[in-house]
């Protein structure tokens, strides 16, 4: 898009014209990829930083927290919707228990959380189903920067792509993936759109400009 | 380039896309052939990457529902439905009885216009030109149904978080029945023109085969994974918005291949058909919105909220911290899924049958990349 | 037996030549003739924006609140205000809509309080330059006026 050279042109110039034509976003987009405060702030009475969490007890917990125990460091339902919190080394034990023991058998979905503030940066979520239950859980686990978790490829062929989309958005390497390669991205892109830290108007403009021969994707 | 005649390559690779009919969009497929033989494949997608899942933490909760359409922009009104569920559930409410049904009823007229255009398509890839016509026509009474509702046609933006933003313009009901009415015997006429064909028949049988198993093993739902044989959806396993009320059945098929595949959407239809004319029955009168604030925060926490979209299980992961955007959202979108059971599918067939699976998947590349 | 009657004689081949033949009549004819004849689209159509004037004295019904600027996901539009002294009151200036990227999703038109800015059933919104997409107040009272063809 050539936004950026977009003369006033005919129209009567309105006050900004360069404020029409190069901003895509709102302005408390633009500001800063953390949680943005934007002016609404005083609407609701403050709520709880953290999530609202129940414990959650049943007898799979039972079973995990028999054969894992210390590993698992939470169990919780939130909405009616049940997740537990495993240690980073756990997952695949864990996944490859949930799927031969207790019927998980179909990884839904693979996806991480930025948390820059965190010592453990990133949350990292399996989502669980169950034909023969009927049931969902979430598998989570909390990794810092650096670490490179176990891939769930041999479990869960699924786990393929989802991984790579992963490692793409986030830069988190998945330990014995068979192919840990960008997915959506081009190859030689550099960052990782996800994480907080990369605002929404940043690209690799090196990539872009060798690439597709324009000064700005934006 | 190392030196060598082709005459002692023993693997030709070929590119399918980016740029190809068949692939429904910009798709790549790097074929390895030997002769005609299928020995692997491996998909190059992201051509049509938009960062939707970035755009979506920069926008309010109510500025993101355009967006949600433009991803299986053949099915905009089930990934809005998907979206306000989530974002409902985020907030602990539930729209009000009268958008819930309207809700369904705009979500199986999609899934009929989702199911035409894969039929028209799909057929055309085979090499029946003349499906792709009558499937756009019976399309086209859908797409004015919308339009008349909610004013576009495609990318529709119907739903809004907590209920409708438009009530049900007059003539409503009596235009989705007349399209009930009129588009049941037009499926009997696809099927004449189609099921019994020695082509489709022999394009289509035996090829692609993959079976509950596997599907599970690679996460593959909706009618890929019915048509192999698991009666599994989630309109019914997990009811929402009221589906618990409609009586419907999930055509399955058995040998999960290609054709089998056609007859479970084929069947799809019809049941859709049923469900709209049991809904349109039964609008109830009230209100269409819930109570939802003006300013949308909901409190800290995340959901993953799913649907049975026309393409499979079509999943919204959200974060929130207690700000107006959402801290995370995550779409678990069928189509890229299910894609990656391609390899499988194609490795030992013919070149010519890639063209027949990509078809039979339903893919959209807009959900596909995001 | 059958089976292979059906295959000698072709009947599949002639089942589906007979549906086709069944659509050859005239009254199933969907084409539209556009430019010669305009579609006429649905009455909730969101097609170009418009800025609502006040028939009676012309004067435009914008109060110039802004909240269409903050509700559009895409942050298109640009609304400037200047106070009247003499009526204390807030008086729209200048108000642009950038259609090149609008998504006719309609968030604008349900914040707008007193029904000043409408999408509007005109479809036609193509221009030489892309400059030509970007809409001014006077641009956006009057509509656009696509070319009408004489056939």
């Amino acid at each position: 898009m050539a936004d950026e050279q977009k003369p006033v042109g005919s129209e009567p110039p309105p006050p900004k014209p360069g404020e029409t034509a190069a901003k895509p976003e709102p302005p408390q987009a633009a500001a800063k990829p953390a949680p943005p405060k934007p002016a609404a702030a005083h609407a609701a009475p403050k709520a709880p930083a953290v999530m609202a969490a129940t414990p959650w007890e049943s007898d799979l917990t039972g079973q995990v927290k028999d054969r894992f125990g210390e590993d698992i460091s939470e169990f919780a339902t939130y909405l009616g919707q049940n997740f537990l919190v495993v240690k980073p080394d756990a997952v695949i034990p864990v996944l490859e228990f949930l799927k031969l023991e207790a019927d998980f058998d179909y990884l839904v979905d693979v996806t991480a959380v930025d948390y820059p503030s965190r010592a453990e940066r990133f949350d990292l979520v399996y989502i669980l189903y169950s034909f023969v239950r009927n049931e969902r859980i979430r598998v989570k686990t909390r990794i810092p920067e650096g670490f490179r978790p176990a891939s769930a490829v041999k479990v869960h062929l699924t786990a393929n792509w989802l991984e790579r989309e992963v490692f793409d958005m986030f830069g988190i390497e998945f330990d014995g993936h068979p192919d840990m390669r960008r997915i959506l991205l081009p190859e030689e892109w550099e960052g990782y759109p996800l994480r907080k830290d990369y605002s929404i108007l940043q690209q690799d403009e090196k990539w872009v400009k060798e690439n597709l021969g324009i000064e700005s994707g934006q | 380039m190392p030196e060598s005649t082709f005459l002692d390559s023993t693997e030709l690779v070929l590119n399918m896309g980016p740029q190809h009919p068949s692939t429904h969009g910009v798709l790549r497929v790097i074929l390895k052939l030997d002769g005609e033989k299928v020995n692997g494949t491996e998909c190059v997608i992201g051509y049509l990457h938009r960062g939707v899942e970035k755009i979506g933490e920069n926008r309010t909760y109510q500025q993101f529902a355009p967006y949600v359409d433009r991803m299986d922009y053949v099915a905009a009104v089930s990934n809005g439905l998907g979206y306000c569920l989530a974002v409902e559930k985020l907030l602990n409410i539930e729209a009000p009885p009268r958008a819930q049904v309207t809700r369904v009823i705009l979500t199986e007229l999609n899934r009929i216009a989702s199911h035409l255009l894969w039929l028209g398509t799909h057929a055309l890839d085979i090499g029946a030109i003349t499906p792709v016509f009558y499937c756009f026509r019976e399309r086209e009474e859908i797409l004015k149904i919308y339009e008349n509702y909610c004013g576009a046609r495609l990318t529709t933006h119907a739903f809004r978080i907590g209920g409708l933003q438009y009530e049900l313009y007059d003539g409503f009901e009596e235009q989705t029945k007349a399209f009930c009415d009129m588009f049941l015997p037009k499926v009997d006429e696809y099927e004449e023109l189609l099921t019994n064909n020695r082509i489709w028949v022999g394009r289509l049988k035996g090829v692609g085969i993959l079976t509950g198993e596997e599907c599970k093993e690679y996460g593959v739902t909706g009618p890929v994974l019915r048509a192999a044989g698991v009666k599994w959806d989630l309109r019914k396993a997990q009811p929402y918005s009221g589906y618990e009320q409609y009586d419907f059945e999930i055509p399955t098929g058995e040998n999960g291949d290609t054709y089998d595949r056609y007859m479970v959407r084929m069947q799809e239809m019809r049941q859709s058909v049923r469900i709209i004319r049991q809904a349109v029955d039964k609008i109830p009168s009230g209100p269409i919105m819930g109570k939802v604030p003006k300013v949308i925060k909901p409190p800290v926490g995340e959901v993953y909220v799913s649907i049975e979209a026309p393409k499979g299980e079509l999943g919204y992961f959200v974060v929130s911290d207690n700000s107006t955007q959402p801290y995370r959202l995550r779409v678990r979108p069928p189509s890229f899924i299910n894609l990656q059971a391609l390899d499988r599918m194609v490795r030992g067939g013919l070149v010519a049958d890639v063209v027949a699976i990509v078809g039979t998947l339903d893919i959209v590349l807009g959900e596909v990349d995001r | 037996m059958g089976k292979l009657f059906r295959k000698i004689f072709l009947v599949d081949l002639f089942q589906g030549l007979w549906v086709t033949f069944r659509n050859q009549n005239p009254k199933y004819i969907y084409t539209e003739q556009y430019p010669a004849e305009r579609p006429k689209v649905a009455e909730r159509y969101r097609g170009a924006p418009r800025l609502n004037i006040n028939p009676e004295n012309g004067e435009t019904l914008c109060i110039g609140c802004n909240l269409c600027a903050l509700a559009c996901p895409e942050g298109l539009i640009v609304v400037t205000t200047e106070r009247n002294e003499k009526t204390r009151r807030k008086e729209l200036t200048t108000f642009t809509y950038d259609t090149s990227r609008c998504m006719f999703c309609g968030l604008c038109e349900d914040a707008c309080p007193v029904d000043a800015l409408e999408l509007t059933q005109d479809f036609e919104l193509a221009s030489y330059t892309r400059e030509g997409a970007i809409w001014d107040r006077q641009m956006l009272e009057e509509g656009p006026k696509p070319t009408r063809y004489r056939c």
